[in-house]
C-alpha cells in the first residue's frame, strides 16, 4: 500500500496573531473541516478488517464541543476503543486513506483539541479497565482511557491512591499525560505526566510500542506532554501511593502578591504536602495547605505558619467587616463575597468527607465544588505557566486582564515541581524553558454566572491573557486547538519546525490529532 | 405524554441543559458492564440536543437501571432517571407474558387500604409480600399498617415504559394521602415525591435502620448495602443519615467515593422483561472487591439473592437483625 507524501511546507501564517490587541474583536480559529475525500473507501476497509464504526446524529451529536464549548464541530464517524489492536488497524487504514483521526478521553480540553472537526473520533473511554495492581511496588497498570477518578475507586479498595491528577474528576488518563496534570501536590510531586513509568503506545502508523526512560525513551520523551501527536496512549504504568486522609489549613490573603509569595516560599521549603491558591475576588485570595500526615504538619506549625502573612477565617472576615465598614459603596462587592462564602465553604466541610478533623477522598471534594461553582457549559480558562521568578508579574498582569474582561473571576495558582531528568519531555510543552526546580501555573478564569458573552469576547480575553506569555517568555498550559496561533511566537520557528519535522517522520499523513498543534 | 407526567411537577432541567461532562459515566453500572460511552445519559442527552430520536436511542434509554446514583452527581441538576423513564414511555414496548399481565393489572381497581386516616402506611413490593415470616418481621419492627394497595403495578409500569392509566394511578394516589409512607421500592419512592409534595415518605432500608433493634446489632465487620434507588431519590438527606448510621455503628457501606450507593443488581430493561440474561453478579462482586466483610446486611431482597450468588460471606436482610423482643417493643413505628 502506497502512502502519499504530505506537501512540503511551513504552517501557514498565524490566524490569531497579527490581531492579537486589545479591544479588537478577533475571529475564531476553528480548524476548517476534513472535506470527506474517501471517507466511504474508509470505513469499507475499517470495517473489513473488523473494527467497528458508528454514524449519524446518536453517535456524533455528543462529540460537538468540549469542556470549552467554544470549538463545535462533528466526526463524521467514532470508533470506541477496546484495545491496541484495533486502534493500530484504524490508524493504519486512516494513513492509507488519509483521514484524520481526533482522540477524546474525558473530552476536558477546552480549546477544541478533542473536537473532530471531521474524520474519526476515537473515544478513548472504551478502554478504561484497571490491568493490574501491585501494592507491594506501588505502581498500577491501567488502560488509558480510564478517567482518574475512576482509576481512585479502583486504587481505594487496595488503600492506594494516584501521585497527582487534575481536580475534575473526569480527565483520563491518557488525555493527561499527554499534556501534564496538575494538582495540588504538584509542588511536592510534580505533575501527573511525570508519574508515568512505562507506557503502551500505537503510533500513528499503527505500531504498538512499550515506552520508558529506559526503552524506546525518545518515542516515551516525545507522548508524555506531546499533545497526542507522537502516538495514541493505550495502557500506562503509574506510581501510586498509599491512601491519606488530610489535614487542611485555608489563609485569607487581601493582597495577591503576597499569597504567592508565601506559596512559593512553602514550596521552596518543602513546607506542605498540597498547597495552592483560589482567589473569590481581588481582596479576598484563598492559600490553600494540607498534609498527608501529622509529622509533617506538625513540623509546618512549628516552623513555618508564623511567617504566613494571612489571615484565618475569623480574622480575615474582621479584616472584611473594617475594609467594607470604610467603603459602603461597595456593599455589591461585599454581599458577592458573602455569598460566595455561603456557597462555596460548605462544600469543603461536608460531613460525609471529614473523619475526626481530617478531609477523605480530597478529589472528590475539590473536584464537586469545581463542577458545581466553577464550571459551566462554556469553560474558558487561559492561563499562564512561567518560571517562579515571573510568576507574581504574569499573576498581576493577566488578573488585571481578567478585571477588564469580567465582573467576577477566580485564578488558581499551583507550582509543579520538576525533574531535572525528564528535561526532554518538558520540551514544546506547559513546562517553560526558563523555568528551574518549579515551574508556576496560573488559570484565569471568568465567572459566568449565567452572562451572555460572544465568542469574540472570550477570543479577545484568551489571547489579551495570552500576549502576556508572549511578552514574559513563558509557556500555556492550553496552547493547542484554537490558541495555537501562539505556538510559534511563543516557542520559536526552530524548535517548532524541529517538531514539525519529527511529527511528519512519525505521520506522514498527518491525521493523528491534525490541528491540535500542526 | 400521559397526563400524569405532564402534571407532575417540572424536573428540575431537561436534557438541553447538559454539558457533556461525564460525571454520570462514573457511577453507572452500565457503564461499569459495557464500556460503552454511548449508553450514558450525557451521551442520551447530548444526542438529543442533536436532534436524535427516542427511537434512535433505545439502546441507552433500554439499557439503563434506573438506579439514579446519575441523578444527584449531575452538576446541571437534570433530572436523568425521569428523562429515560419519560423516554421509554415513547418507545414500542416488546410483547411479553409479563407486560400482557401488567396492562391487564392496571386496568383492575385495587381495594382500598382499611388504614385510619393518618396512620404510616407500609409498601411492601411484590418481593416482600411473597416472603410472609420477613414481612411479619418487618411489620413487627415498624408497626405499620401494611397497604392493601402498594402500587406494585404502578412501579413496575414506570420501570417498563408502560402507561399507567390515569383512573388507577388517582386511586393509587388518594390511598396514600394524609398517610406517611415507607415504600420498598425505590423507584416508586422517587416517583412519589413528584406525585405527592409534601408528604412524609421513607425508603424500607432507611425506616428498618431507624429501628434500634436494628441499629443494636450491625457493627464494625458488617458491610451494609444500601437500596441504590430509595437512597438516590433523597440523596441529600439520606448521604447525610447514612453517614451517622455508619458513624454510630461502625459498619461499612456500599457507597463508592463520591458517596453514592453502588447498586447490587442493576437491570435494564431487558433483562427486567426477561428477554436477556442479566449480569447480575458484576456489581455485587465490585461492591465486594477488597473488602473482607464477616456478614452482608441487605435492605433488598434482591440484593440478597445476589450477594449469595457470588460469595460465601452470610448475608442477612436488615429486618433479621431485630431480633430482640424487647428492643422491638421500642418506638414502634418508624416515624415514631
Amino acid at each position: 500500500m502506497k502512502i502519499a507524501p504530505v506537501e512540503p511546507g511551513t504552517v501557514g501564517p498565524c490566524p490569531v496573531a497579527p490581531d492579537a490587541l486589545q479591544g479588537i474583536k478577533r475571529q475564531q480559529t476553528n480548524a476548517a473541516r476534513w472535506n470527506g475525500a474517501g471517507w466511504q473507501d474508509f470505513v469499507a476497509a475499517l470495517r473489513a478488517s473488523g473494527v467497528d464504526l458508528a454514524e449519524g446524529a446518536a453517535a456524533c451529536g455528543r462529540y460537538a464541543t468540549d469542556a470549552g464549548g467554544t470549538a463545535y464541530g462533528l466526526p463524521h464517524g467514532v470508533v470506541i476503543a477496546r484495545d491496541a489492536g484495533q486502534i493500530s488497524l484504524l490508524l493504519k487504514a486512516a494513513q492509507a486513506h488519509r483521514v484524520p483521526v481526533t482522540v477524546r478521553g474525558g473530552g476536558l480540553t477546552t480549546e477544541g483539541e478533542s473536537v473532530a472537526f471531521g474524520g474519526v473520533l476515537l473515544d478513548m473511554s472504551g478502554m478504561s479497565r484497571v490491568l493490574q495492581i501491585d501494592a507491594q511496588a506501588l505502581t498500577v497498570r491501567t488502560e488509558a482511557g480510564i478517567y482518574w477518578h475512576s482509576l481512585a475507586e479502583e486504587l481505594r479498595r487496595e488503600n492506594l491512591d494516584y501521585l497527582s491528577a487534575p481536580l475534575n474528576l473526569t480527565s483520563s488518563v491518557g488525555g493527561t499525560l499527554g499534556v501534564g496534570g496538575i494538582d495540588v501536590n504538584s509542588a511536592r510531586l510534580g505533575c501527573s505526566a511525570d508519574q508515568a513509568l512505562s507506557l503502551q503506545v500505537v503510533t500513528p502508523t499503527g505500531d504498538i510500542v512499550e515506552c520508558s526512560d529506559s526503552e524506546n525513551q525518545e518515542l516515551f520523551q516525545r507522548v508524555i506532554l506531546g499533545y497526542g501527536q507522537f502516538g495514541i496512549i493505550t495502557e500506562a504504568t503509574l506510581r501510586v501511593r498509599p491512601y491519606t486522609p488530610l489535614s487542611m489549613h485555608y489563609y485569607y490573603y487581601s493582597s495577591l502578591r503576597t499569597a504567592i509569595e508565601d506559596l512559593q516560599m512553602l514550596d521552596r521549603n518543602d513546607a506542605s504536602d498540597y498547597s495552592g491558591i483560589l482567589t473569590i475576588m481581588d481582596c479576598a485570595v484563598n492559600l490553600l495547605v494540607a498534609f498527608d500526615s501529622d509529622e509533617r504538619e506538625a513540623a509546618f506549625r512549628k516552623n513555618w505558619e508564623s511567617r504566613l502573612r494571612g489571615h484565618g477565617e475569623f480574622g480575615f472576615a474582621l479584616c472584611m467587616l473594617g475594609h467594607y465598614a470604610l467603603r459602603p459603596w461597595k456593599f455589591r462587592e461585599a454581599l458577592y463575597l458573602l455569598q460566595r462564602k455561603r456557597q462555596v465553604f460548605p462544600e469543603f466541610r461536608r460531613p460525609e468527607y471529614m473523619r475526626e478533623g481530617k478531609m477523605h477522598d480530597r478529589t472528590v471534594v475539590f473536584s464537586r465544588a469545581v463542577w458545581k461553582h466553577w464550571g459551566s457549559r462554556q469553560m474558558v480558562i487561559p492561563d499562564l505557566a512561567t518560571s517562579a521568578g515571573k510568576f507574581i508579574e504574569a499573576v498581576e498582569r493577566g488578573n488585571a486582564v481578567c478585571r477588564e474582561y469580567f465582573v467576577h473571576y477566580t485564578l488558581y495558582c499551583v507550582g509543579i515541581k520538576l525533574r531535572p531528568d525528564h528535561q526532554p519531555h518538558y520540551e514544546m510543552s506547559c513546562v517553560p524553558p526558563d523555568a528551574e526546580g518549579w515551574a508556576y501555573g496560573c488559570e484565569f478564569e471568568p465567572m459566568i454566572e449565567g452572562g451572555v458573552y460572544s465568542r469574540d469576547h472570550f477570543q479577545a480575553f484568551k489571547n489579551a491573557i495570552y500576549d502576556i506569555g508572549i511578552d514574559l517568555g513563558a509557556s500555556y498550559y492550553r496552547f493547542g486547538g484554537m490558541m495555537k496561533g501562539y505556538i510559534r511566537r511563543v516557542f520559536g520557528d526552530a524548535l517548532v519546525d524541529r517538531h514539525l519535522a519529527m511529527k511528519r517522520r512519525a505521520d506522514p499523513a498527518m491525521i493523528l490529532n491534525r490541528d491540535v498543534i500542526f | 405524554m400521559p397526563a400524569f407526567l405532564a402534571r407532575a411537577p417540572a424536573a428540575p432541567r431537561d436534557y438541553a441543559a447538559c454539558s457533556g461532562c461525564g460525571l454520570c459515566l462514573l457511577v453507572c453500572p452500565t457503564w461499569r458492564r459495557s464500556r460503552d460511552p454511548g449508553l450514558m445519559p450525557a451521551a442520551l442527552a447530548k444526542a438529543l440536543q442533536h436532534g436524535a430520536t427516542a427511537a434512535q436511542l433505545a439502546a441507552p434509554i433500554e439499557a439503563c437501571s434506573l438506579c439514579g446514583a446519575c441523578d444527584p452527581v449531575c452538576p446541571e441538576r437534570i433530572d436523568l432517571p425521569g428523562l429515560i423513564m419519560d423516554l421509554r414511555l415513547k418507545l414500542p414496548l416488546p410483547s411479553s407474558a409479563l407486560l400482557d399481565d401488567l396492562r391487564a393489572r392496571l386496568q383492575q381497581d385495587v381495594a382500598a387500604s382499611a388504614a385510619s386516616k393518618s396512620a404510616p402506611l407500609l409498601l411492601p413490593g411484590p418481593e416482600l409480600r411473597a416472603d410472609a415470616a420477613l414481612l411479619e418481621r418487618v411489620h413487627a419492627l415498624l408497626g405499620l399498617v401494611i397497604a392493601e394497595d402498594d402500587g406494585a403495578d404502578i412501579a413496575l409500569a414506570l420501570e417498563l415504559g408502560a402507561e399507567i392509566p390515569q383512573h388507577r394511578l388517582q386511586q393509587f394516589l388518594a390511598s396514600l394521602r394524609g398517610h406517611s409512607i415507607v415504600a420498598a421500592d425505590g423507584l416508586l419512592l422517587r416517583q412519589l415525591r413528584r406525585w405527592l409534595p409534601g408528604s412524609q415518605r421513607m425508603g424500607l432500608g432507611a425506616a428498618l435502620s431507624t429501628r434500634a433493634a436494628v441499629r443494636s446489632n450491625l457493627g464494625a465487620a458488617d458491610l451494609y448495602v444500601i437500596e441504590a434507588r430509595a437512597y438516590h431519590a433523597d440523596y441529600e438527606r439520606m448521604v447525610a443519615y447514612y453517614d451517622r448510621l455508619q458513624l454510630e455503628t461502625g459498619c461499612s457501606l456500599s457507597l463508592d467515593l463520591q458517596r453514592i450507593a453502588i447498586p447490587a443488581v442493576a437491570q435494564g430493561l431487558s433483562q427486567k422483561l426477561g428477554l436477556t440474561a442479566g449480569d447480575d453478579d458484576a456489581q455485587a462482586k465490585w461492591i465486594l472487591q477488597g473488602r473482607k466483610p464477616a456478614r452482608i446486611v441487605v435492605e433488598s431482597l434482591a440484593d440478597r439473592a445476589a450477594f449469595e450468588r457470588v460469595c460465601d460471606v452470610p448475608v442477612v436482610h436488615l429486618a433479621e437483625l431485630g431480633e430482640d423482643p424487647e428492643m422491638m417493643k421500642k418506638d414502634r413505628h418508624a416515624f415514631g
